[in-house]
């Protein structure tokens, strides 16, 4: 048996013909070379719009924020206004938006050990969708859906879904397949309630709500953009942290997961929490955005691996960058017009996952 | 030092599995762990691994380490775990997935101390041939030689596999053997392996214990514990035993008596396959 080597397992050096570093030269270079493109990306999604605008506008209205400066002539003033309070919100919200959804799906597919679930596997996305619609019902289709009521009817009945979820699978241990089978039935009760509603609605209600579910960051404003953004500040750092304990559940399973020490049950209901909430706080703004958080997480594994300690990072850019693009795209074809980014993103994204589908089984499965 | 399990008991709800079972392992030292399908091998082993929990009984590492009281991690840097399947999905590359295995040692970033337990692990198992391959492209057996190199890469004391040679073709099974004999040997760990082939467990385990519905039946060296009748006792099947190059040997019996070896016996008459009905005997027994 001259192939088993009598070297002791103790190494001080390692003795084989390649020594292996910590350098990840080309996920690190991803990860920054996608983050300078989502800078580029965003400040032309700013430039777009009926009024136009250059990037030295984009940059003068910076610098008068910045410094306090009130430019002295109306129409400056204007472009400033709309930059400031159109455009550069509704960028925000798509890059912000889409790394939420894009760092859930990630979560959610290597928590539940599978690569078709998406943030909406759970049922966040019928249940949200039900509380807006009752939202909508209860303080009228014309409040516009920034409404607050809408925000928070959607949230209220995102979280109940979760909690709902959370404490029925967890008489079973929070099994991944519990919890898909328990999402899949919320979703059918909180689709089938929302179609209630719809049934029942008047023109104009249900116009509000299937308006609602397509998916949009055209109602954007600042609290949505400042809330999402420190949720993410918050959630990264953790989820960082966790990274090698979501390799090891990921790709190890539950029983191989423990005996490699980690508390499996404790990482799932944590990392499971933060997703929903990231997902719940970003559909409560923009809608429904379908596949953004399913099409990212695997566009980022062929670039830079499944290894969830770059995978997190660069699943959030490839979420970003496609809906910051899908919102400029959506603003483009008939302008003045605009067409939801959600309408976009999928009509973008079907193609693009088929084609990962067809041609890189591997990195899917 | 010594891992020893007392009056153990485990149950998968209300149903016992492992009765109260009783096992010293010392360190260096490698035990087979016999026993028919469902007798509790993976139980017993899961539960000293901290997978499942013991409802009675007690696990102590070293006298005074008890292992069911340990923090996750920290058991987790005593004992490793080679699982009985395959349990590996998505790309990871063979050296991520090596790596898993300093899981309790590092936190986000891992240092050079654990590449370089990896690297020594991956050279162990014959995994450096396969250089950057991913972890979905490799055959079950190499599949199987990963989890391995997972768990020397965690540098245990306690070292746990269950039946980790079922994939793995006659070379690497003995490899893996060897492998299993050498890490006890020279890292003085204390080894536990699940294995149905009682000649493997015979030719390469210093000790077998023989579980029956959850209880220790017979343990002992090889050679002394091994009998046709404890043999029929615990899989219910004749055999007869014989001594190769000093270690015992098991073959199965036929109708006649005599031994059924891969090889022709004695007599001149032909190798058969056994018929129906002697099968039935076999399954019935
Ligand atoms: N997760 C589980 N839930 C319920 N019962 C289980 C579970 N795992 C095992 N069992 C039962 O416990 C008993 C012992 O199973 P175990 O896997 O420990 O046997 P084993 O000796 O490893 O068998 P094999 O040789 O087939 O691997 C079996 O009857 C089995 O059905
Ligand atoms: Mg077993």
């Amino acid at each position: 048996m001259s192939s088993v080597h009598s070297d002791p397992l103790h190494p001080v050096a390692p003795s084989g013909r390649r020594r292996s570093t910590d350098l990840y030269t080309s996920q690190k270079l991803a990860i920054a070379l996608g983050f300078a493109a989502v800078v580029i990306t965003a400040l032309i999604g700013i430039r777009i719009g009926t009024s136009g605008a250059t990037l030295l506008d984009v940059l003068q209205t910076f610098w008068s924020k910045i410094s306090g400066t009130v430019p002295t002539d109306r129409a400056t003033l204007l472009k400033h206004n709309v930059i400031w309070e159109l455009r550069l919100p509704r960028v925000l919200l798509a890059i912000l938006g889409g790394a939420a959804l894009a760092v859930a799906g990630v979560l959610f597919q290597g928590l539940l050990r599978n690569p078709l679930v998406s943030p909406y596997t759970l049922g966040i996305a019928p249940a949200a969708a039900f509380g807006a619609s009752l939202a909508i019902v209860l303080f009228g289709a014309t409040a516009g859906s920034a409404a607050i009521s809408l925000v928070i009817g959607a949230l209220l009945f995102s979280f109940l879904n979760t909690a709902l979820v959370l404490s029925l699978a967890s008489t079973r241990n929070l099994h991944a397949t519990t919890l898909i089978l328990v999402g899949i039935a919320l979703s059918q009760l909180f689709g089938a309630l929302t179609a209630c509603i719809q049934y029942f609605a008047e023109d104009e209600v249900l116009a509000a709500i299937v308006r609602w579910t397509w998916g949009s960051v055209n109602n954007s404003a600042w609290y949505q953009v400042l809330a999402l953004f420190v949720l993410l500040a918050l959630a990264f750092p953790y989820i960082r942290f966790r990274s090698s304990a979501l390799n090891a559940i990921a790709f190890a399973g539950d029983d191989s997961a423990k005996s490699l020490g980690v508390a499996v049950s404790q990482v799932r209901l944590q990392t499971i929490a933060i997703a929903a909430t990231l997902t719940a706080v970003t559909i409560a703004f923009t809608g429904i955005i379908g596949f953004v958080g399913l099409v990212a997480p695997h566009i980022a594994r062929l670039v830079v691996g499944a290894n969830h300690r770059f995978l997190i990072a660069f699943s959030a850019i490839i979420g970003a960058l496609l809906l910051v693009i899908a919102d400029a795209v959506g603003r483009l074809v008939i302008n003045p017009g605009v067409i939801p980014v959600g309408i976009i993103d999928a009509l973008v994204g079907a193609p693009i996952f088929l084609y990962l589908i067809l041609t890189r089984q591997k990195a899917i499965e | 030092m010594t891992l020893k399990i007392s009056s153990l008991e485990v149950g998968y709800g209300k149903r016992q599995v492992v009765k109260g079972a009783n096992l010293t392992v010392e360190k260096g030292e490698l035990i087979g762990l016999l026993g028919s399908n469902g007798s509790g091998k993976s139980t017993l082993i899961k539960t000293i691994a901290g997978i499942n929990s013991q409802t009675k009984g007690t696990i102590t590492w070293n006298g005074d380490t008890d292992l069911t009281r340990l923090a996750r991690k920290d058991l987790a840097r005593i004992v490793a775990y080679v699982p009985q399947s395959i349990g590996l999905s998505f790309g990871l590359d063979i050296r991520e997935a090596v790596l898993l295995g300093r899981t309790p040692y590092f936190g986000t970033r891992p240092r050079d101390e654990d590449w370089a337990h990896v690297d020594a692990a991956m050279e162990r198992m014959g995994l450096d041939e396969l250089g950057d391959r991913a972890v979905t492209e490799l055959s079950g057996g190499q599949g199987q030689r990963v989890l391995i190199a997972r768990a020397l890469a965690q540098d245990p004391q306690i070292l746990l596999l269950d039946e980790p040679t079922s994939a793995l073709d006659i070379r690497y099974q003995w490899q893996t053997l060897e492998v299993a004999r050498d890490v006890t040997r020279k890292n003085n760990v204390a080894a536990v392996i699940a294995i149905h082939d009682l000649n493997q467990a015979a030719r390469f385990t210093d000790r077998v214990v023989f579980l029956q519905d959850g209880v220790v039946i017979a343990e002992g060296r090889p050679a002394e514990v091994y009998s046709p009748e404890l043999i029929k006792r615990v899989y219910g099947v004749d055999v007869e035993l014989s001594t190769h190059k000093g270690f015992v040997q098991v073959h199965p019996l036929s109708e006649h008596g005599h031994a059924q070896l891969g090889l022709q016996p004695a007599t001149s008459e032909p190798v058969r396959a056994p018929r129906l009905a002697e099968q039935r005997e076999y399954a019935t027994a």
